[in-house]
């Protein structure tokens, strides 16, 4: 029997980076706002310094028994059952395990298809959105996190209408390296912004630095992820609510189009309906996707906001991968700030018309894997024995990458759609990715593990790797371009302020209203739309 | 606030201990043993003195061992859904450890005439070689009946202990034992980590208190 809770003006689905801004903005503005969040909220002293449960057990992220995934790199091919793109699935979401790369994309992101033209076997589109539009949001939000990086230090930053907040982070030697690295090429370098405070700043003191940050919680609240920032001052208005453990998997309709309510799945496997006059999702790309293809009705055969045909569709993950180098005179201690302290390079950002690809992305100093003893290596480890833990001791403290993040062409066939077969722990269908790389993806990515191999040899890396791609695995946990932004409701899914061109009442504020996805960490851009998008709906609707 | 994560009281019977019976003696010093050839000692610290077995018998005593509490205090009790899909695949694990440690004295005796644990390291190399390449020659027939396009990257975890052989569990969790925090029962008195080099935590609950700081280990040139 679903039990019917009692009727509220605002649900928001998910409670993570773009839920909690559009939370944060929508009570501070007077509004009641309910967030269903399918996890828990976890307190600060639920996260902690622990290798094996976070990086090894899934502690922060989705079960893989509870909740799998498949995937196939195409049509013609049956899925098979792969964790993909796994992300906390608590209030946090993203922002509880990130290091906190904060980097912007550039004006020429918002208008791939105008510089570029049609490329063969790619969805390119330009953002309906200019830059210049866009931007006072970036500093909205970087001064709303107490963003600690250095305006003008990035040589190929489109223009900015605010200084960042705090200053950079003390350098790390691997950080160090790096920019020696790109000095002897003659490359610029620059600290990589991030979601962390070099100072005190807004009553929160200094991020403590330890080593246990990329893929681990903050237990201090001194990193800037939602859970110490967004969450807190919506909290503080006494108008915000959040559910946990709440599964919504399916929107209902009435004949008018417009969503009455969500149905969830409590932590007992009991249903719920919560009805609701406005609707945000804020789930991320796979998941937004997959409630909307989920939400069938007479109605809407092929699921909700979906007269495009484009739900799902144009799926974009960048994928991580890097050159790794050993220095063999120099300890580095790769770990220390967890491994993401950093400097960053947009050399081989943008197109370079000498190449016979287009785009590019961001490069930057890391750590040679988790940065942490049980899970770090480098390819030539050997696998057991004196041999292996001789290389540990000569190695772990000498190695580093520099890691590079491929901006992958969109395609109509790259998506996430429901799986036939294979189903969750609650029934559901789960999401099957369909994702092969284009021949461009290949190219690009190959250029610049290429270009990263020059900076760590020009920096003194003793021995050197490139880990050239094949495939696309889901592996930056980045996810794009599902529920498309565009003026026309025949090749997009939500129009330039991510309504729902469909339905009245319906607004994503995650990433999956991307259109291209930039050649940069998501996060900042996607709280960048929620804030845009969120302040448009205050403005214009009154709820 | 709430978790699904833990909940507040157990839903494990107390018939747990029926569930998960502990490693016999053999099998335990057998597996110690091999793991001490995983993780040799010499003048530094191995897989023996950090007590890899014994993070093993934590491990494989069921789903309450599964998440160290952050603050060292103990241990975190899974939701119910999460005790289930933990449940099943402890079992497994400990399954593969029994089978394996069969097939180790078999194969012992086959080459060398002794069970495992009774052999001389270089012998007890030979046996562990055989049993890497037969399961690597399992795992290449495996995987051409599988789906072709599942190809391990080098920067994707492709490990997955769910369906891995007694070999890789062998390797996996020797290194797991041996660096990973005390609380799991490996890594002694942290010989693991000052063995590699990594400047831990005095203790999980320094980490929890912000008492814990890598600062000394940036850029010595870097004022702060």
């Amino acid at each position: 029997m679903t039990r019917r809770t009692e009727h509220v003006p605002l649900v928001i689905i998910g409670g993570g980076a773009s839920g909690a801004t559009a939370a944060k903005l929508l009570t501070e503005a007077g509004h009641q706002v309910l967030v269903l969040e399918r996890g828990p909220w976890l307190s600060f002293d639920e996260f902690g310094g622990d290798e094996l449960a976070n990086v090894n057990r899934n502690y922060l992220t989705p079960d893989p028994d509870l909740h799998p995934r498949t995937f196939r790199p195409t049509d013609d091919l049956d899925a098979v059952v792969q964790e993909y793109s796994p992300t906390p699935y608590m209030v946090g979401g993203g922002t509880t395990h990130w290091a906190g790369w904060v980097p912007r994309m550039l004006e020429s992101d918002f208008r791939q298809r105008s510089i570029h033209g049609e490329v063969d076997g790619a969805s390119l589109v330009d953002w309906p959105i200019s830059f210049a539009e866009f931007e006072p949001y970036y500093s909205r939000v970087e001064q709303a996190l107490g963003v600690s990086g250095l305006g003008g230090a990035n040589k190929f930053e489109s223009a900015r209408s605010a200084p960042y907040p705090n200053p950079p982070l003390p350098s790390t030697r691997y950080g160090r390296r790096f920019r020696l690295g790109c000095e002897r090429m003659g490359w610029n370098s620059f600290p990589m912004p991030i979601a962390q405070l070099s100072q005190e700043y807004q009553g929160r003191r200094a991020t403590v630095q330890n080593a246990f940050v990329h893929l681990h919680g903050d237990p201090t609240g001194t990193r800037s992820g939602v859970l110490s920032t967004f969450i807190p001052d919506a909290h503080r208005t006494g108008r915000l609510t959040i559910r946990t453990g709440c599964y919504v998997h399916h929107l209902v309709t009435d004949r008018t189009g417009k969503i009455t309510s969500a149905l969830y799945y409590d932590e007992d496997g009991l249903e719920h309906e919560q009805s609701a006059d406005f609707f945000i999702l804020a789930s991320n790309a796979i998941e937004s996707a997959r409630l909307l293809l989920m939400s069938t009705s007479p109605t809407h055969p092929d699921g909700l906001a979906n007269s495009s045909g484009l739900v799902g569709r144009n799926f974009t993950t960048h994928e991580y991968t890097e050159a790794l180098g050993v220095f063999e005179n120099e300890i580095l201690f790769p770990w220390a700030g967890g491994g993401f302290i950093t400097e960053c390079s947009y050399e081989f950002y943008e197109a370079d018309v000498s190449q016979p690809f287009i785009g590019g992305g961001l490069i930057a100093a890391g750590s040679a894997g988790i940065p942490l003893p049980i899970n770090w290596g480098l390819p030539d480890r050997p696998r057991w024995g004196q041999a292996m833990v001789d290389y540990d001791r000569e190695f772990y403290n000498r190695a580093m990458s520099a890691g590079v993040i491929l901006s992958d062409l969109p395609q109509a066939s790259n998506r996430v759609d429901l799986d036939p077969a294979v189903t969750d722990d609650w029934g559901l269908p789960v999401a099957r990715i369909t994702q092969a790389p284009h021949a461009n993806d290949i190219a690009q990515a190959n250029h610049l593990v290429d270009r990263a191999a020059d900076i760590l040899s020009a920096a003194g890396a003793t021995k050197v790797w490139t880990n050239h791609i094949h495939e696309l695995t889901g592996n930056s946990r980045h996810q794009h371009g599902t529920l498309r932004m565009g003026d026309d409701p025949a090749t997009s899914v939500v129009d330039r302020w991510s309504r729902a061109h469909d339905v009245p009442n319906l607004m994503v504020v995650d990433g999956s209203v991307f259109p291209t996805p930039g050649g940069v960490n998501p996060t900042l851009t996607i709280m960048a739309n929620a804030w845009r998008v969120t302040e448009q709906l205050i403005r214009t609707q009154h709820t | 606030m709430t978790t699904s994560k833990a909940s507040t009281s157990s839903s494990l019977p107390d018939r747990a201990g029926e569930a998960f019976p502990a490693l016999s003696e053999h099998e335990q010093s057998t597996i110690q043993a091999a793991m001490n050839r995983i993780i040799p000692s010499t003048d530094l610290p191995g897989a023996e003195e950090a007590r890899t077995i014994d993070w093993l018998n934590v491990y494989l005593s069921g789903p309450s061992r599964v998440w160290a509490r952050p603050d060292g205090s103990g241990f975190v009790t899974l939701s119910v859904r999460l005790e289930r899909v933990w449940h099943e695949r402890i079992q497994r694990l400990r399954r593969v450890y029994g089978a394996g440690v069969a097939d180790l004295d078999a194969q012992a005796r086959s080459l060398h005439g002794a069970t495992f644990r009774d052999l001389a390291a270089p012998a007890q190399d030979d046996v562990l070689g055989v049993m890497e390449r037969d399961e690597e020659a399992a795992k290449a027939r495996a995987s051409s009946e599988r789906a072709s396009f599942v190809v391990a990257r080098a920067n994707s975890n492709t490990f997955d202990e769910r369906t891995a052989g007694f070999f890789d569990l062998l390797v996996v969790h020797t290194r797991q034992a041996f660096y990973s925090d005390p609380v799991y029962g490996g890594n002694t008195e942290k010989v693991g980590w000052s063995s590699i080099g990594f400047a831990g935590p005095e203790s999980m609950a320094d980490v929890v208190a912000g008492r814990y700081s890598t600062l000394p280990y940036f850029d010595e040139e870097a004022t702060t």
